[in-house]
């Protein structure tokens, strides 16, 4: 392959690129008042920030409302968003059906175990492509954006806690319902969610030996951060969080029946049910001193203590700041967020309305400037084309690839962000999208090097290779289970551009580029994108320009 | 269907590369080591005083350490583990005061065959029990009330490698860059698996997305770092391709995560691809209920991990380049939890294992009956010591350009 003479830049190009240079400059993305310029970008700007996707159509219809109308219109929609309706394995009432009881023989106890990991499981998978769905469906993107927002913020994951789908479908549930209330509830909730009670050991922490594991994400990660707190802080709230455990649901009967063995003591096995319980003679009743404050604290008593911290608005706003982006060099946007957070009770809306009205996320630092999360990517694209989705397990393992797989974040700070998300492995990945989305085809080349061990094989290695044989036979056919649904989708470039707009490929090229890219396009990816176009039959043309629009620098940003 | 680089291509590829004035000289010279290192006897890094290769494992998590490598002769241990600890005639002795746990066979094997040095008490003054705060420590080799920004192996990097050209002097095996490597430059590379690099084009598409790889500066940060990477990634996938077929392993090892990236570090290794540093990750150690068999699982894995990847890079006569050291956020409280498992603690154990590592322990027993104010043990050995002796012995670079502060080097390595 050579360097051919039209391949160059063209002088033309340097012209053009120079005058948007100059043009970049002399748009201030404020007027002097400090009040941020609203209009198409502008509305784009917030659209792609905030709902996933920003099409043109949506864009103006945004832009011709003054700035705060069109705030409030984004907010009251995303308030007013209906609950989606549930997936149908979700239980109303929830009894763990995987127990393991001691006069159960090991063959006995496996049957059942396998039948639950089987569901679990398939379940786990469909309620991935279950919020995607959402997601791409919705009318309400921001609802969803906060839910996912929180999922981050508070995690949980799959990877500790086994076997309890419904428990991550209702921690779903209670992000999504609290997802733009108030934060003091939201914590309550939190800290009784089952599936976080499960993840960060809050399930049987006993007075005598208090578990720290949730009194210190508690504060480190959920509402203070580090520097904000000490150790004797994190003892102290650890013991006043004593008491709490999962139970069966009211009203059912209880079968006497000696547990397993106290060494196998796995909570998965041993819980009745998921319905939060205080148990009383479990509870540290002490005097606890947290925050230079005495009493004889618990659960709400803690809470309350810890929310009313000045480092609590703060840290709040500033992940949200990281995940909307703007540009608040001196930390001002930020103050301004943990006031609004503090006058209003600790309510997560007034935040937002400073946020998406703020110069410093308007500002021209900021505009096309943020990598996007791998959901953003992927729901963004399925927007952006229109495509009819069906969300599968297959198209849901996409986003896992990229880093972010849903109910699994890897570790309890949530997911990384910005370049953290590009490597060479994950944007060789993101360049294969059109694979995916316009061929309907399973993306190849993606298996993890090795599967997890888990417990320790037997010394004998006879028995070790036999077992690891069987490992691999149930990972085959989980694979094959996983991906039975493949990638269900239908792209229609009718619904993007007019048929005969194909015939001039500047004109196809330039109305893909508008709809589908909001930061800076470079002048090669313009003139390749032309160039490309040129070379095949209109009918062609299309997609090949979205397939190499998906796989550019550009497509990455929002 | 067509691949997007073969080798015929190849070189064609990095003219073209040159002639853009927009690449950055450092890649144009990635470019030319990685077009000539095919030739026998090229060191893979021109510019070093060594062709030495440096292996990081990380235990993510915080390894339980006093369940790793167990005082056995201890009462206190016994006392304050009445559920996990391991029993005295289970332990796989390594003298009379301490031995490992039963599932680490193949490093017990090492250690008496003389290639495994073992470090006691490894921590850093007051200690984090955040795994953020504490592996950010950790990977920076920062002091604990001011965590920095750059990774000790990024500031060897930075410092030490300045005439060394290459975009990949660190590789991580992972899904996301390792804070150890990042610098004031980027010259480093992570991905999970190299198979993802291998993307496979219509040729309509093929032209097009070569051409999107060409750098054009937008002034726009995070869209400039997407067109680094994106160039980058390209001359890479070359060279991994060809390090994995034309090196394949002369052993066998299990289908278990850790076992298979260091399989795919030796064939790395053996390729002499212009990597000084890898990085990989061996996660799941934050065991804070029913840790007996986990913890047994993943010792295992490491065991067996380790001693294959010795064995395997001995058979191809690499042994005495590389040094490999694990590390983890902290070890565990010496008393159990009521869950059956252990929760954040301090001081911990780290292995090293080369063709010239100083073998043996180094350090005392962990003492139990001198404990801090939480009741955890208290570190004896500053791992930024062992840093720096990895640093000064093996790597052939000045400790005190690198670490924050001045630290006497371990004498890990046998100089």
């Amino acid at each position: 392959m050579c360097r051919s003479p039209h391949d160059s830049p063209r002088p033309r190009n340097y012209l053009l690129a120079l005058l948007s240079l100059l043009l970049m400059t002399i748009t201030a993305a404020a007027d002097q008042s400090g009040k941020p310029v609203w209009d198409v970008k502008a509305a784009g700007h917030l659209l792609s920030r905030t709902s996933f996707s920003a099409s043109p159509e949506e864009a103006a219809r945004l832009a011709a409302l003054p700035l705060d109308r069109a705030v409030q219109q984004l907010l009251d929609e995303a308030a007013a968003a209906k609950p989606p309706k549930r997936p149908s394995w979700v239980r109303d009432q929830w009894i763990n059906g995987g127990r393991r009881w001691s006069d159960m023989s090991a063959e006995e106890y496996l049957i059942i175990l396998r039948r639950n990991s089987a569901r679990n499981r398939a379940e786990l998978a469909d309620l991935k492509a279950w919020w995607l769905q959402q997601m791409m469906d919705t009318k309400a993107p921001l609802r969803e954006q906060m839910t996912l927002f929180w999922h981050g913020h508070f995690t949980s994951g799959t990877n500790k806690v086994f076997n309890l789908s419904q428990g991550f479908y209702q921690q779903n549930e209670t992000w999504r319902k609290y997802a733009l209330g108030n934060f003091r509830d939201f914590l309550e909730a939190v800290t009784l969610d089952p599936a976080m009670m499960a993840y960060l050991d809050l399930e049987r922490s006993n007075k005598t030996h208090p578990n720290e594991n949730y009194a210190r994400e508690l504060m480190e990660l959920f509402t203070l951060g580090v520097g904000n707190y000490t150790e004797k802080d994190v003892q102290e709230v650890a013991r006043a969080l004593t008491g709490w455990t999962l139970d069966a649901p009211p009203g059912t009967v209880i079968v006497k029946r000696p547990t397993a063995p106290d060494r196998l003591v796995f909570p998965s096995i041993t819980r009745e049910g998921l319905v939060p319980t205080f148990v009383p003679q479990w509870h540290d009743d002490g005097v606890k001193r947290i925050f230079g404050k005495s009493g004889r604290f618990g659960l709400k008593e803690v809470l309350d203590v810890i929310v009313a911290q000045p480092a609590c608005g703060r840290h709040l706003a500033g992940k949200l700041i990281a995940y909307f982006g703007a540009h608040d060099p001196e930390g001002k946007l930020r103050e301004r967020m943990a006031e609004a957070f503090r006058s209003s009770k600790y309510e997560i809306r007034p935040m937002l309305e400073v946020l998406f009205t703020a110069p410093e996320f308007y500002a021209l630092e900021a505009r096309g400037n943020q990598i996007k999360g791998p959901v953003r990517l992927l729901i963004g694209a399925c927007r952006d084309l229109r495509l009819e989705v069906k969300a599968t397990p297959t198209l849901a393992q996409f986003t896992a690839l990229l880093g972010q797989e849903l109910f699994n974040p890897p570790t309890v700070k949530g997911w990384p962000s910005g370049k953290s998300w590009i490597t060479a492995s994950t944007l060789a990945l993101r360049c294969r999208l059109g694979e995916m989305l316009l061929d309907g085809k399973e993306i190849t080349g993606t298996e993890p090097l090795g599967r997890q061990r888990l417990m320790a094989l037997s010394q004998n290695p006879q028995e070790a290779a036999a077992t690891t044989k069987r490992l691999l036979e149930i990972d085959a056919e989980r694979a094959e289970m996983e991906k039975k649904d493949g990638i269900q989708v239908r792209f229609d470039a009718d619904r993007l551009v007019a048929a005969k707009m194909a015939d001039n490929p500047e004109k196809l090229v330039d109305a893909l580029l508008e709809r589908m890219v909001v930061t800076k396009v470079r002048s090669l990816t313009r003139l390749t994108l032309i160039d490309a176009c040129a070379g095949v039959p209109a009918a062609d043309r299309p997609a090949l320009a979205i397939r190499l629009i998906l796989a550019s620098p550009e497509y990455q940003l929002e | 269907m067509t691949y997007l680089f073969d080798r015929r291509r190849f070189n064609r590829v990095l003219g073209l590369t040159a002639l853009s004035a927009t690449v950055p000289t450092f890649l144009y010279k990635t470019g030319a080591i990685l077009a000539g290192d095919a030739q026998r006897g090229i060191a893979p890094l021109p510019g070093l005083k060594d062709n030495h290769v440096l292996v990081l494992v990380q235990l993510a998590g915080g390894n339980d350490g006093l369940n790793t490598l167990i005082p056995y002769r201890d009462d206190a241990y016994y006392k304050a583990r009445p559920k996990i600890s391991i029993a005295a005639d289970k332990v796989l002795k390594l003298d009379d005061r301490l031995g490992l746990h039963p599932e680490m066979v193949e490093l017990h094997r090492l250690y008496k065959d003389g290639g495994l040095t073992i470090v006691t008490n490894v921590g850093y003054p007051n200690p984090n029990r955040s795994h953020f705060a504490s592996m950010d420590i950790w990977e920076t080799a920062s002091p604990s009330h001011r965590i920095g920004r750059t990774g000790w192996i990024g500031r060897y990097f930075d410092n030490e490698c300045t005439g060394v050209p290459g975009a990949m002097l660190g590789l991580r095996l992972g899904e996301q860059q390792a804070l150890t490597f990042v610098g004031e430059r980027s010259r480093t590379a992570t991905f999970a698996n190299p198979a993802v690099l291998d993307a496979s084009v219509s040729r309509a598409a093929a032209k097009g997305l070569e051409k999107l790889s060409d750098i054009e500066p937008t002034g726009i940060s995070a869209l400039d770092f997407v067109q680094r990477t994106k160039n980058e990634t390209r001359t890479l996938a070359q060279r991994l391709r060809s390090a994995v077929c034309d090196n394949k392993s002369p052993i066998d090892y299990p289908p278990f995560a850790l076992c298979q990236s260091l399989k795919l570090v030796a064939q790395m290794i053996a390729a002499e691809i212009p990597t000084r540093v890898f990085y990989v990750t061996h996660g799941g150690f934050d065991t804070h209920s029913a840790q007996a068999n986990r913890h047994a699982g993943l010792l295992q894995e490491l065991s067996q991990a380790l001693s294959l990847f010795q064995r395997d890079l001995k058979a191809r006569g690499h042994l005495d380049r590389v040094l490999l050291l694990t590390f983890s956020e902290f070890g565990r409280r010496i008393e159990e939890n009521r869950q059956a498992g252990t929760d954040h603690g301090t001081a911990n154990v780290m292995f090293l294992l080369g063709g010239h590592v100083n073998p043996g322990i180094h350090g005392t027993p962990p003492d139990l009956g001198h404990r801090d104010e939480q009741g955890d043990l208290i570190f004896k050995i500053d791992f930024r010591a062992v840093y720096a002796g990895v640093l000064r012995d093996w790597l052939h670079a000045d400790p005190t350009r690198v670490l924050n502060g001045k630290f006497d080097p371990a004498p890990v390595v046998k100089i």
